[in-house]
């Protein structure tokens, strides 16, 4: 049989009780912190996991914000392109009466007033803004016409000219939220019946035709109104699909906030009802071992000798 | 031939001579119960060479061995020096992977991951600031804060590489302080030599020095914490110890001779606390886990930041765009890593192009999230993280080890109350016994003095 000696029966019950104070410490932290993980040590692998995670979960607020942002920036874009179909609309019902030929010159030069007004308010709603920003100027972000220089486009085109928002990681994710006004109203005419024909060119001439009360001219520039309004409805259709796209990468991109929240938790949250349990159950050990060495420490042979 | 008178006073004489030693023993043993490092000691009890009473010397004829009493002949120390070897072992790699864990804790507790204050959330952070720049390319407060962003990193970089740093020149001085002329091992080996002289003259002497054995073994044990050693004894009594992984022919105690190990002499082969802090970091050639495997990934995490920042805010090397982050080249990436003064929130640039609205720069460098530089941070917290979980799981693996072999020595050496106090009661017991004896030889030769003789009167 081993021989047992004091001190190891000291020695034993210091060390065991530490312990069961160290595994109730533990317990302890991961309950008040509701934390699994408060140190990479106390699982490596899920500390690089809660990293990773975090960082996407970072990103996803960044995209979130983008699309956000984007989705402003088109419904703005939307609204104006709305606006000049109206204002568009409007100058298409004053051609098609014009061309009819039954208005007399006095009309006719009322109408040509009005659409002269229209064209001021279609070159307005080009100069909108969104947060400081002129959304039709391209990436030069200026006034896109003003009225110091006529009728001419301001802002840039073509591929310097696209502002993206990053709706995802890659650049597949890289979605373009502004329009190339400048392919739908032009830069008007550089002088009396010279133009790119596009809208404001277009404007001017059926202005023009109406004061000269051309009316065969007219069937012309009602003919190059509508291919101008096709091209419109075609901007406005362009617009719509990009505020889905991005319509769709916000409720995307929520699922994914969900779920890899869902994960970090899952990584580095504690499973509260297992660490309430293994609290108690350590308390109780603690308890327990506390009681039995106050017991057997205190007594000796010495207690029962007379 | 026959008995003298007085033989019985003398045997009575020797049984409370030696319970009294044992006695005496018992006392030292209860009195030093508590003692670290203390052995039992008992006495060894023999029978005194016995009167030999030849044949027809005696009443009936045949030849007798009578006995003579007790001898205390020596008082020995329990002790099981395989024991002490074992022991010595695992002290030494309990004491290795406890500053292993201790240090690694300060390092990983340096880093505070995951959180939302370390440096992983400094570069999210930091990206997000120019997914956010991307979104108003003009806004000062925007561009502002993507300079702020940077600087908070480069200075979470800083910071870490600074601990990194602390921790470092810490090992180096804890190293120093226990090698140093009044450190430790100075003092315990010239102590050890002390008692080598001690000892060996005791031993000469014919003496069994178990008290001072007892302090001599205490110190090798002492110094069994601070790196691995190898004990052997001479036939003189004296021992000598080889310490951590010094040249095995100057022995760091060599009989009463102390030989201090140079600086080149111990690696992190050493084992115990002196092999630890030389494997986290060794002053003398520069080297050390904590430069190779800490220090140097967050260089490397702190260039790839740079590098990739920079060449994405200047992708068409234009020698007039000064770069974003900047390091001191006399000093490490991480520790010199700071945001260019010369990168304002007026000059920040977006795009390659002019125009104001132009994003492609802020989006490339929005785009480097979760990029290179954050997997290789990760990697390397995880890196210091399994570092400082292996050492912790070493160290309760030594410690119940040690544990359990310093059971198996105190079950050998430990002092037992219950069995002191056994052994008073019967030594007590025997003196009683033995004087009674006495007392009865005294009246056995009261009457024989004092009422033979004396028949009629």
């Amino acid at each position: 049989m081993e021989r047992i000696t004091t001190l190891m029966t000291s020695q034993a019950t210091v060390y065991d009780l530490g312990q069961a104070l160290d595994r109730l410490n533990t317990t302890q932290a991961q309950l008040s912190s509701g934390k699994r993980i408060t140190q990479p040590s106390d699982d490596p692998y899920g500390t690089m996991l809660a990293m990773q995670l975090n960082g996407q979960l970072s990103s996803l607020t960044s995209y979130n914000s983008n699309v956000n942002d984007g989705t402003a920036f088109t419904q703005a874009t939307d609204s104006s392109l709305m606006d000049m179909n109206n204002v568009v609309q409007r100058v298409r019902e004053l051609v098609v009466q014009a061309a009819n030929g039954t208005n007399n010159q006095s009309n006719l030069d009322a109408d040509a007033q009005e659409v002269d007004q229209l064209t001021e308010a279609i070159k307005q709603s080009a100069n909108a803004t969104y947060d400081g920003q002129y959304i039709f100027s391209g990436t030069a972000n200026v006034m896109p016409y003003q009225s110091a220089t006529g009728d001419v486009y301001q802002g840039n085109s073509g591929a310097g000219a696209a502002i993206t928002r990053q709706i995802g990681p890659g650049a597949t994710n890289s979605v373009q939220i502004n329009t190339d006004i400048s392919q739908l109203l032009g830069s008007g005419q550089t002088s009396p019946g010279v133009g790119d024909g596009k809208l404001l060119d277009v404007l001017r001439q059926v202005s023009a035709d109406m004061t000269s009360g051309n009316s065969n001219a007219l069937g012309t520039d009602l003919n190059n109104l509508d291919s101008n309004i096709s091209v419109l409805q075609g901007l406005q259709s362009t617009v719509g699909a990009t505020e889905d796209r991005l319509q769709l990468a916000s409720s995307r991109i929520q699922d994914l906030q969900l779920s890899t929240t869902q994960n970090l938790s899952n990584d580095q949250d504690v499973d509260m009802g297992q660490a309430a349990i293994n609290f108690s159950t350590e308390e109780a050990a603690y308890t327990a071992a506390l009681q039995a060495s106050a017991k057997i420490v205190q007594s000796s042979l010495l207690n029962f000798l007379q | 031939m026959t008995i003298s008178t007085f033989m019985g006073l003398e045997t009575s004489l020797r049984g409370l001579e030696a319970m009294q030693e044992a006695i005496d023993t018992t006392g030292h043993n209860i009195a030093n119960a508590n003692t670290p490092g203390y052995s039992r000691q008992v006495v060894d009890l023999t029978e005194s060479p016995a009167l030999t009473i030849p044949a027809n010397s005696n009443v009936d004829g045949a030849g007798v061995q009578l006995g003579t009493g007790v001898d205390a002949t020596t008082i020995e120390r329990i002790r099981n020096t395989f024991l002490d070897g074992q022991y010595r072992a695992q002290n030494s790699a309990e004491n290795n992977a406890q500053t292993q864990s201790t240090i690694l804790n300060q390092i990983q507790t340096g880093l505070s991951e995951p959180s939302s204050n370390g440096l992983s959330a400094s570069l999210s952070q930091f990206w997000g600031a120019w997914s956010d720049l991307v979104n108003d390319p003009t806004n000062p407060g925007a561009r502002q804060t993507v300079i702020n962003d940077g600087q908070t990193l480069a200075q979470t970089f800083n910071t870490i590489d600074q601990q990194l740093t602390t921790i470092q020149t810490q090992v180096g001085q804890q190293y120093s302080q226990l090698l140093g002329p009044s450190g430790q091992v100075q003092s315990d080996a010239n102590q050890i030599a002390n008692l080598n002289q001690a000892i060996s003259s005791a031993q000469a002497a014919g003496q069994n020095p178990n008290d001072l054995l007892d302090q001599r073994d205490q110190l090798i044990d002492d110094l069994s914490s601070l790196a691995n050693v190898s004990v052997s004894t001479q036939t003189n009594g004296m021992v000598n110890i080889v310490f951590g992984d010094q040249n095995p022919a100057t022995p760091l105690v060599q009989g009463t001779t102390v030989n201090m190990p140079q600086p080149q002499d111990l690696t992190s082969a050493a084992g115990g606390q002196i092999g630890a802090l030389l494997g986290l970091y060794d002053q003398a050639t520069g080297t050390g886990s904590i430069q190779t495997s800490y220090r140097d990934s967050l260089d490397k995490v702190a260039t790839e930041v740079m590098n990739n920042v920079n060449s994405a805010y200047n992708p068409t090397n234009d020698p007039t765009v000064p770069s974003f982050f900047i390091d001191d080249p006399t000093s490490t990436p991480a520790a010199s890593i700071a945001v260019n003064p010369l990168v304002t929130s007026a000059n920040l640039r977006t795009s390659t192009t002019a125009n104001p609205g132009a994003t492609d720069i802020a989006t490339a460098i929005a785009n480097l999230a979760g990029g290179q530089a954050d997997q290789d941070y990760g990697t390397f917290v995880a890196q210091v993280g399994s570092d400082a979980q292996s050492a912790q799981n070493n160290q309760q693996t030594a410690q119940s080890l040690l544990n359990a072999i310093q059971n198996q020595r105190e079950s050998v050496s430990g002092v037992s109350l219950d069995e002191e106090m056994t052994n008073l009661i019967s030594y007590q017991r025997a003196y009683q016994a033995s004087s009674r004896m006495m007392t009865t030889i005294d009246s056995m030769l009261d009457t024989l003095i004092n009422h033979t003789g004396t028949v009629g009167l």
